[in-house]
């Protein structure tokens, strides 16, 4: 039977992808749960902005709460999922939510220009730069 | 495990896993989906973020009921990501109906990303009594 020639560096090698793999398992992460924060967000640079966005199908606009201190943005909402009366379910995959999650972001916030939608289902939130954070541009004499 | 850590623990999107391969690039998603049944009617409440009311294609052939939620991508044009959690795509996802239903009177709405299907059921025949004579 041929066998591979193994050499030390296939060892590192075979070490380094479990500690990878490792990492982006959650087992090490902070929830008691290994399902993740709710919601997803994601965010992007436009221009000067941070624009979050997160998907929350189902909910209330006045059941979504946004907080905004520096440059840490508190998000939490309640989703209650209801029937018709007298049905019976056959599947059940949508959840009651209730949810409260702070993220910290690159920049502080303008709070006055904060803008928050909530459309289709997604809650978008742009964050424009304070000014106290832009780079100013210095003349020379 | 408790009634609200329950309620926190968020699902991950299911992308589809398909034996056919699409055409055109792009990921599709499962939405999930709750399925009711009332005396009238089957109600189908499916999850699609960012899915407009017009993008919305349902076909009902042969008992099998085909979903179909396509996503505007314009939404994220001129965006420089900068953290991703979750990723974009269209939602697709088929049922076989056992009920028989009236196709002519299928009802769909589009709330909040979240489509509603009412399929009004084909109302069964009344059990006749049998008169001895």
């Amino acid at each position: 039977m041929l066998r591979r020639f193994s050499s030390a560096l296939d060892e590192l090698l075979a070490v380094q992808e479990s500690v990878e793999a490792a990492r982006r398992s959650d087992y090490f992460g902070r929830s008691t749960t290994s399902r993740g924060s709710y919601p997803s967000v994601n965010l992007f640079k436009e221009n000067d902005d941070t624009v979050l966005t997160a998907e929350v199908p189902g909910f209330n606009k006045e059941d979504i709460n946004i907080e905004i201190k520096d440059n840490l943005i508190r998000l939490s909402g309640v989703k209650k999922v209801s029937y018709p009366e007298k049905s019976s379910t056959h599947r059940v995959e949508r959840r009651n939510v209730k949810f409260d999650r702070t993220l910290k972001i690159p920049d502080r916030v303008e709070l006055a220009r904060v803008k928050a939608e909530y459309n289709d289902g997604i809650l978008k939130v742009v964050l424009p730069m304070a000014e106290s954070d832009k780079p100013k541009q210095i003349e020379i004499n | 495990m408790t009634e609200e850590k329950k309620d926190l623990a968020s699902q991950e999107k299911k992308e589809v896993q398909s034996r056919t391969e699409y055409t055109v690039p792009g990921k599709k998603y499962i939405p999930a989906t709750d399925i009711v049944e009332t005396e009238k009617e089957l109600l189908l409440y499916m999850d699609m973020p960012g899915v407009k009311k017009d993008s919305v294609r349902v076909n009902l052939e042969k008992n099998v009921l085909a979903i179909d939620g396509q996503i505007d991508s314009s939404r994220y044009s001129g965006l420089k990501p900068l953290y991703t959690e979750y990723n974009v795509g269209h939602f697709t996802r088929n049922f076989e109906l056992s009920n028989d239903i009236d196709q002519s009177k299928i009802d769909a709405k589009m709330n909040d990303g979240v489509l509603v299907l009412t399929l009004p059921k084909v109302p069964e025949k009344q059990p006749q009594a049998i008169a001895v004579n």
